[in-house]
Order: C-alpha cells, then structure tokens, then sequence
C-alpha cells in the first residue's frame, strides 16, 4: 500500500483514473484492517454477522468519505478520520439491528428488575438508612416529576429501558441524538438548579443512597 | 366499541404515566455530578474525536487539552463507545500495519 500524507490522500481521491482506483482500494484496506480493532468490544471476528458487516459498513464508509472530503479539516490524519466515520457507520448498525425488533412494550415486559447496585446493598441497611434513602429517592422522584418536561421524562424513561443508547432512544421519539443530548442536557441543569433551591447537591444525595 | 370509547382509549393511553424507576432517578442522579453548563453537543464532538484521540495515543494530555470533550464523554456512552472504538483502532492497528 502507497503511504500517503493527507494532502494526497486528498489529491488521489479527486483525482480521476487510475491514481482514484489505487487510492480507493488503498482506503478500503485501511478500513477493514481498522474495523476488527473498532468492533472488538461488540462483535467476534467469528460470528456470522462479522464479514456482511465489515463490507456493508466498507462500502458505505467508502461512500461518505468521498461525499464528505470538503468537510476534512486536516486536525488528524487522514485515516484517522475515515476510521472515525467508519466506526459511527458500524455502531449505528449495531445498534440497529440489536434494537430493531423490540417494541417499546416488549422491551418494558422483559426486563428484569435487578437491584440497583447502589440503592439496595447487598447488605443490611439499619432502618434509619433504608428510611432516609427511601425519603430522599422519593423526593427527588417529585422533584423530577415536577421539573420535567414531558419529552424529558419521555427521553429519560426510554434511556432507562435496558440501557437503550441515545441514538435509539433518539430514533424512537423522531428525533436526533445530538438533538436528545441537547434536551437532555437542557433537564440536567433544570434539575441541577432546581436541587441547588432546595439546598442539596446531587453528590449529597447520591451519598445518601449510598450510606452504609 | 363506540367512536367515544376509541378516543378515551388512546388518551387514557397517553395519560398513564409509570413512575420513574429507581434506576433512572439514581442514574440521571449520576449523570448530574458530572453536568456543567458550559458543554459540547455529540455533534460537536464527533467533528473533534480524530483530533482528541489522536492527542490521547501521542502521550498529550487530551483531557487537559480539550476538557468540555472529555467531560461529555464521561456522559454520553454513546459517544464514549465510538471514542473507546477509535482508541482501539488507533492504539492497536498502527502498530501492526
């Protein structure tokens, strides 16, 4: 494979012939050797869907790269770039197809209900305080009742589902991760205020949950 | 069924509101700690996330460099699984190309 520096990636990549072809399989090798390294936490390399996933995500990186070269800025390598595009390709995918068939009820119906970690310990409380973690998580839980907006309380009960990621969440309620994050963000500091009103640090709070 | 009956269905469908769990209270608890009112949104950071993790695998201090970044990743996991993919790709594929 041709090293390149970002410029003749850039070159190469608009250029026409054969200087385009090398550069595209260039690419295309630099993306599948990336992706393995990209999915790992996700995927084996043995599982079925490994190989159309590595293509499928390949060609629609390939795709996006060259529609979006203008949009290069240069404040990394080249590749770097690309591998980036490449993973938001392939986790989009993922989470797709992980979420793809479960309805909102089924989801709600499944799930199990664990003991949070740090709500319920694993050992005894003292009565005093499963009493005071109890008070406070009811007071909070007005608090957010109180504060949310409907589309917040929406977003934050479908987040809690099975620790459903953002992008999911966000294709559920029509709209966009980046605009969930925003809303999300928004009842954040609503709350944080809020909390800051009423004389209490979300750390103080937490820490009641928590206290032995 | 009456048209009546429909109509009271669906908004007695839309009134139900399930308390919010437990988990989610103590999970956008937790999320609180680390919110700020200055921040960058996914988009903003996906169009720096080459630049950071490649600050990350140089030995910059990435975090110090570009802290609203870092402080979103700590709580989008969203964004973090594609930051700790990239840093997988970067760190391990380099050294064997």
């Amino acid at each position: 494979m041709t090293t390149r520096s970002n410029e003749s990636w850039l070159s190469d990549l608009r250029s026409d012939g054969l200087l385009r072809e090398a550069a595209l399989s260039d690419l295309r090798s630099v993306i599948q050797h990336g992706l393995p390294y990209a999915l790992s936490r996700w995927l084996s390399p043995n599982d079925p869907l490994f190989t159309p996933l590595v293509e499928e995500v390949t060609q629609e990186t390939l795709l996006r790269v060259l529609d979006q070269l203008d949009g290069f800025e240069g404040r990394s390598m080249f590749t770097t770039w690309v591998h980036k595009i490449a993973i938001r390709i392939a986790l989009t995918e993922l989470r797709r197809k992980r979420w793809q068939d479960s309805s909102l009820d089924e989801l709600m119906d499944n799930e199990e209900s664990p003991a949070p970690s740090n709500l319920v310990a694993d050992h005894h409380p003292t009565p005093e305080a499963a009493a005071e973690r109890s008070d406070m998580m009811e007071r909070v839980r007005r608090i957010l009742e109180q504060e949310l907006t409907p589309k917040q309380r929406e977003a934050l009960t479908l987040l809690g589902i099975q620790d459903m990621p953002l992008e999911e969440a966000a294709k559920r309620m029509k709209t966009n991760r980046n605009a969930l994050y925003k809303l999300l963000h928004d009842a954040r500091l609503r709350l944080k205020r809020r909390l800051a009103m009423e004389g209490l640090t979300s750390q103080e709070v937490l820490s009641a949950f928590e206290q032995k | 069924m009456s048209a009546r009956d429909v109509i009271q269905n669906i908004q007695d469908k839309f009134k139900r509101k399930e308390p919010l769990s437990d988990e989610v209270v103590e999970g956008f608890l937790r999320v609180l700690e680390k919110t700020r009112t200055e921040d960058v949104t996914c988009k903003e950071v996906f169009q720096q996330l080459d630049e950071y993790v490649e600050k990350e695998v140089d030995g910059k201090d990435a975090a110090r460099l570009m802290p609203l970044l870092r402080e979103h990743l700590d709580i989008c996991s969203d964004c973090c699984d594609e930051y700790e993919a990239l840093l997988d790709v970067i760190e391990k594929s380099t050294d064997k190309q």
